[in-house]
């Protein structure tokens, strides 16, 4: 029993949370303004994806944020210049800046929460530079040409929600039916028997890495659309969230288990949160805080002390 | 002074420690001696406050005790001298003999340091070390290490009232002749302020230097000799038991081997502090099972065939083709070498994967096309190998965390067996398992050696080294020590140690 409620507790929270929220907030069932509010969620949720995919190796990666605030500089610089391409192009910087953590990470021994944020400071450096540390805007007539839809909506539902399922279904692919998926289920379940089953374990771990690089990248992308122009710290206050997203969905820090199912579950836990805060008027300067203090719950409840000797 | 009534301790199904009786007496030197699995450690632990007894009673003096922690026990006067040293090796020597003892010496907050200092000397001077207090522990040799082990111990004369009760812990495995000795003398000349209860594979040691002896056996007290009457090829079939003979081991199962193919050989192979000029080769279809004790190499070996410790010199030979080169895991794995490590909840098994995801582990590309799983077929194959080898689970999707130690074990097997493995690193594959599942694991074994495998096998006694192996590698200090040809002679456990020490 206590197993069951353990393993599930993701949804527990989720319901609990919606049926409190429902609750004090009659305006919470209109499902026009809950799309929305859940549109506007989608550039963080993308990150969580990706990060899903370094924590669920056992590692983390705090670049995310930095890297998204980096893209949102290059995609407003070279909108014009090179058109859709710039989104590859941005996918594929994050991916190698990710990569390059991963490489650190395995071939130098050094813990990822070390390299990540080293890579992200070098990412908000890059930002500063090719920003000239400003804000930029985008050619908005190019903008609205080429990514207007996705500031429109189908129905009810803004198009953005479409961009984030498919994503979310791309990465649901890769950690079910993917020998890539495998391969990381299998070194997050237990590095040690990976190493004795075979697999090439470091590459791997620089894979986890990549794609939690090349998702931030993309929710990087997303958000500079939606804002229209990009600033090196524009992004910021997408890390913890993105992280409660992961954790309070089940994955916990220590790997193995969960996935990006779980995340989908955290990341609308952390948007009923977020609408709840809304509606309390808690003030933008206050919500980081009331993300801190559901991380550590969520760590709490998630921990797997079995496989911890030592907390440092 | 000190007395143990009826202790018993089980972990989970397994009876760790059965009704033991045992008592020291003050100045005595008191041996216990057994296999390992024994219950040695376990009874040290319960001793020392690492472990509760489920039932029974310890007495100190008369009067009933138990120990809720180490420091408990060493409030009591029982000190532990480790065998893996419990030194901290960047600390000075004063520093870890006062270790969480400092406020002893500080003033105002602060420690002073040559009074530290004196008192170290006098403790030193206990055990006749002559360093300075002020060097650094890791620049110590091993037995100055184990000295000062010791005087770290007898600093509790100075905070306990009554006698000292030591535990020595395997404490001459890795000493010379001339440092044994040495040890033992400071030991005899200890006897007025304390008690000795010494741990120890090396029976010739423990005859010399205890009064009296205790033979335990799973768990048991088989039998209780003094200095008198001890001797070493009794104490030695009292450990080992009389059981090799019996139909439980199966000794006549044994199939013979394909002496003309050989699948692993191993010419001068050395790796530095661990192995030294081992050769041996291991044929299709024997079973090599490598014996010693713990850091003689046995676990070396296992790894540097499969590619995770690197040999320094000689050569390694797989299948007699020289062209195979073996540098890492993937390496090996991908020539059909497989590997069951002895933690196996660490090393040996996936435990949030389930079961047919852990039988693919090791061969993810045959079960995937184009980077896509083939679901179906792992299925499939995971389904079959479960049939056959009566693996308990619920289906080939259930988490292996569900299933028993014994069955774990037959995953990991079906999945090397599945693979297509040619050669088997095998290290302690029965650990921890009931009678039932070791049955189901040796037959397993000797099913792959009747379908050609090669196999090398780290045994966890003496009788399944002879029930299984057509070959016996008794390793020492990381040398081959002996080799014993089972098809040949008659090997008898005493035999076995008999090489090993």
């Amino acid at each position: 029993m206590r197993d069951v409620l353990k393993s599930n507790f993701h949804w527990v929270t989720l319901f609990a949370l919606v049926f409190i929220v429902g609750l004090v907030d009659r305006n919470f069932w209109n499902i026009a303004s809950l799309l929305i509010l859940i549109g506007d969620f989608v550039p963080l949720f993308i990150m969580a994806l990706g990060l899903t995919f370094a924590i669920y190796i056992g590692g983390i990666d705090l670049s995310t944020q930095s890297m998204a605030n980096m893209v949102t500089v290059i995609a407003s610089l070279y909108l014009t210049s090179l058109g859709f391409l710039v989104v590859p192009l941005c996918i594929l910087i994050g991916a190698c800046l990710g990569g390059l953590s991963g490489f650190i990470t395995t071939r130098f021994l050094v813990p990822s929460f070390i390299s990540t944020l080293a890579i992200g400071g070098v990412c908000y450096s890059l930002a500063q530079w090719l920003s000239g540390n400003r804000a930029l805007y985008m050619d908005s007539e190019k903008r609205n040409q080429l990514f207007g839809w996705l500031l429109d909506s189908t129905g009810i539902a803004p198009n953005a929600l479409f961009v984030g399922a498919f994503v979310f279904a791309l990465m649901l692919f890769i950690e079910r039916n993917t020998l890539l998926g495998r391969q990381l289920k299998a070194v997050g379940s237990a590095e040690l028997a990976a190493v004795a089953s075979g697999i090439k374990v470091q590459q791997i771990k620089i894979m986890a890495f990549a794609i939690s690089g090349g998702l931030a990248a993309l929710a990087g992308v997303l958000f500079s659309i939606k804002l229209s122009g990009g600033a090196p710290s524009i992004a910021n206050g997408f890390l913890l969230p993105a992280i409660v997203a992961v954790l309070v969905g089940g994955t916990p820090l220590t790997g193995g288990v969960g996935g990006v199912v779980n995340t989908l579950v955290g990341a609308m836990i952390v948007t009923v949160i977020r609408s709840s805060m809304l509606y309390l008027e808690v003030a933008a300067t206050h919500q980081q805080m009331v993300f801190g203090l559901v991380l550590i719950a969520a760590i709490v409840f998630t921990i797997d002390r079995s496989k911890l000797t030592i907390v440092k | 002074m000190l007395e143990f009534e009826n202790i018993s301790k089980s972990f989970g199904p397994v009876r760790a420690l059965n009704n033991i009786n045992f008592n020291v007496a003050k100045g005595e030197i008191v041996g216990l001696v057994g296999e390992n699995g024994a219950g040695k450690s376990t009874l040290m632990k319960i001793l020392f406050g690492s472990y509760l007894a489920d039932s029974g009673s310890i007495r100190i003096d008369g009067k009933s005790i138990q120990f809720a922690s180490p420091r408990d026990a060493m409030a009591n006067g029982i000190g532990m001298v480790f065998q893996e040293q419990s030194l901290i090796p960047n600390l000075t020597v004063m520093e870890n003999l006062f270790l969480g003892r400092e406020a002893e010496f500080t003033r105002f907050g602060i420690i002073d340091k040559s009074r530290m200092a004196a008192s170290a000397r006098y403790q030193l001077a206990k055990v006749r070390l002559d360093v300075d207090p002020l060097t650094v522990t890791s620049e110590l040799s091993f037995p100055q290490r184990q000295l000062v082990e010791l005087a770290k111990v007898l600093t509790l004369e100075e905070e306990t009232e009554g006698d000292l009760v030591i535990l020595l812990d395997e404490p001459t495995s890795v000493l010379s002749e001339e440092e044994v000795e040495l040890l033992f003398d400071i030991v005899n000349k200890l006897r007025s302020r304390a008690a000795f209860i010494f741990v120890s594979h090396r029976l010739d040691e423990v005859v010399t230097l205890s009064d009296r002896i205790y033979v335990l056996k799973d768990g048991s007290i088989v039998d209780e000799v003094t200095r008198e009457t001890a001797e070493i090829p009794m104490i030695q079939s009292k450990m080992v038991g009389r059981e090799i003979d019996t139909e439980y081991y199966k000794q006549d199962l044994k199939k013979p081997f394909d002496e003309t193919t050989s699948v692993l050989s191993l010419k001068d192979i050395s790796l530095v502090g661990l192995l030294h000029h081992v050769s041996f080769d291991v044929h299709a279809g024997e079973v090599v099972c490598l014996v010693g004790t713990e850091g003689s190499g046995r676990e070396a070996i296992l790894r540097t065939v499969f590619g995770i410790l690197m040999p320094s010199s000689g050569t390694l030979q797989y299948n007699d083709d020289p062209a195979i080169k073996i540098k890492s895991p993937y390496d090996a794995v991908a020539h059909n070498i497989g590997y069951m490590p002895r933690e196996r909840k660490v090393e040996g098994i996936f435990m949030s994967m389930s079961v047919a995801e852990n039988m693919t582990s090791s061969q993810m590309q045959r079960y995937s096309h184009y980077g896509l799983l083939k679901k179906q077929a792992e299925k499939e194959m995971a389904d079959a190998w479960i049939d056959r080898l009566s693996i308990k689970t619920q289906s080939s999707h259930t988490d292996c965390s569900r299933l028993s130690g014994g069955n774990q074990q037959k995953v990991v097997l079906a999945k090397w067996r599945s693979s297509g493995a040619k050669l088997m690193m095998l290290d302690h594959p029965t650990r921890g398992l009931d009678i039932g599942a070791k049955q189901d694991v040796y037959e397993m074994i000797r099913n792959m050696a009747a379908d050609g495998l090669g196999l090398v096998v780290v045994p966890d006694t003496f009788e399944e080294a002879i029930g299984l192996a057509h070959k016996v590698i008794v390793m020492k200090d990381g040398r081959v020590s002996e080799e014993f040809d089972c098809d040949q002679q008659d090997v008898r456990p005493l035999d076995l140690i008999a090489a090993m020490t």
